[in-house]
């Protein structure tokens, strides 16, 4: 009998191993690939809801993630098969001048965590590689990072990058440390994130989605 | 341009006071040569306060620490003039503080590596030019503390990551989440260090230039950076303290906060009795309402 609790514990704990072990043998049992796809965005959500409530830090976070990573590579070629979609394509970065990663990167792992299919542009990027980027993704979100107040002020070039080039139906959500719901909206975002765990909540609302992406 | 700081603001850039204003200066101690430097040469009398680098990390306590320094000085038994801050932004910790008593002086600045300089245009041209500059400066290699360092990934500093305090995160990582874990976070945190081409040693005369500049060289070189070194320009901490409030500074009155405004003024004056918590009163060392 497939241990599915045993796989939203090794996902919670970062034990990549025991959590790609344990997907094999859902899979080798006949598990319904959504099913279980379902227990491991459950995992990430509790595991955001424990870095809310800073019961973890970002480590924990990081090596959840890399687990829930790495069992839905595993996962993925089944879902296909079984016709199950990423709901939307989200693409992020760190803005212009900005080369912080880790921040950005974990948000892109939880949003990958919640079945959103993620284009990670790195650190560094200038406004128009984040509009090219959606147009070729088709992406209905791109996400933006800055650490540093001399650099937060390059999200409102690409807020105007995409309004410009009439990418109508893009949400732009902003985050980062210094970033603040009052500067998101001066800038004309769409949506704010305060940390990775509430950015999930966040896009999902931004494109509409209720809670159970799975 | 006309005074912009009414009573009982000192007056900045016409004649000097009729007499030494008393200042009480906090400042971060990456700025301690300086500081000391420019308050022992300010025609007043200057009280300096340190608090210990690092404290952005955590910009809601940083703001909590300077916020009480503020009150302390604005409440305390020796009249102040003024309270000065040899601080900037520093990532939003000083966004929201407020003038307490007496004015409450800053300098624009989104941070040290400003005042280490001399101007925010200088900066902004530095990090334009290369935005993958690691800065070091002579009182922040000094004055590292190693208890506190290791967690830290501050934007300057040798101190941050010396060897021995990676030794002992990674020893952490090691016995909390196992061997394969740990490899994998101490890649992560340190893929920085790939991203930066540059390291810039700050030299403002003070102190041991040499010697500090001979570690950061060492350092930079092992971490297959560029070096440079720049001559630091202390202006703006000078005028500071020698309560020289142009442009270049924020005033703030009892009343007022401190708001960011994500442009090349970098802050602006809040007034805090006015719930609507829109711009004060027009002052023209604020630059443009929004």
């Amino acid at each position: 009998m497939a241990d599915l609790d045993g796989l939203a514990a090794a996902i919670e704990a970062g034990d990549r191993g025991s959590a790609t072990g344990l997907t094999r043998e859902a899979l080798d049992e006949g598990l319904d690939p959504k099913g279980i796809l379902a227990v491991m965005t459950a995992s990430m959500r509790r595991v955001g809801d424990r870095f809310q409530r800073n019961e973890i830090y970002i480590p924990e976070m990081l090596i959840a993630a890399r687990a829930m990573k790495e069992a839905t590579v595993i996962l993925e070629p089944h879902l296909s098969k079984a016709g199950v979609r990423p709901a939307f394509t989200a693409v992020i970065g760190t803005v212009q001048g900005d080369l912080h990663d880790i921040g950005k990167s974990l948000v892109g792992m939880m949003w990958k965590g919640a079945a959103i299919e993620v284009i990670d542009l790195g650190t560094n990027v200038a406004p128009e590689r984040f509009v090219a980027a959606a147009r070729e993704h088709d992406a209905r979100v791109i996400g933006l990072s800055a650490l540093l107040t001399t650099t937060m002020v390059g999200m409102r070039d690409v807020v105007a990058a995409v309004r410009a080039a009439d990418l109508v139906d893009v949400k732009v959500i902003v985050g980062g440390a210094p970033v603040t719901a009052e500067f998101a909206s001066q800038i004309g975002a769409d949506g704010y994130a305060p940390d990775a765990a509430a950015a999930v909540e966040a896009v999902k609302a931004l494109v509409g989605l209720a809670d159970s992406a799975g | 341009m006309t005074d912009p700081h009414d009573a009982p603001v000192p007056g900045p850039e016409g004649a000097p006071p009729a007499r030494a204003l008393r200042l009480k200066a906090v400042g971060c101690d990456v700025l301690a040569r300086p500081l000391y430097a420019c308050a022992a040469a300010s025609p007043h009398v200057v009280d300096v306060g340190l608090l210990r680098r690092g404290l952005h990390d955590t910009p809601a306590s940083l703001r909590d620490r300077l916020q009480a320094e503020i009150d302390a000085a604005g409440n305390g038994d020796r009249p102040f003039d003024a309270v000065v801050l040899a601080y900037g932004l520093c990532g939003g910790a000083t966004a929201g503080i407020r003038a307490h008593g007496v004015p409450l002086v800053l300098p624009r600045a989104h941070d040290c590596i400003t005042l280490l300089l001399g101007s925010r245009e200088r900066y902004a041209r530095e990090l334009a030019a290369t935005p993958g500059t690691y800065w070091y400066a002579p009182d922040y290699v000094e004055r590292s503390d190693p208890a506190t360092d290791a967690a830290s990934r501050a934007l300057l500093g040798i101190g941050a990551s010396s060897d021995e305090q990676l030794v002992a995160v990674y020893a952490d990582y090691v016995e909390r989440f196992g061997k394969d874990n740990a490899d994998y976070l101490m890649e992560v945190m340190g893929a920085w260090k790939a991203h930066y081409q540059r390291a810039v040693f700050i030299d403002t005369g003070l102190g041991d230039p040499a010697r500090v500049e001979a570690l950061a060289r060492a350092e930079a070189e092992r971490r297959g950076w560029l070096f440079e070194r720049m001559v630091g320009q202390l202006d703006l901490l000078r005028r500071l303290l020698a309560g020289d409030w142009d442009h270049d500074f924020l005033v703030l009155r009892p009343g007022q906060e401190l708001g960011m405004t994500y442009d090349e003024d970098v802050m602006r004056t809040v007034d805090t009795r006015d719930p609507s918590g829109v711009v004060a009163q027009p002052d023209p060392s604020d630059g443009p309402a929004r």
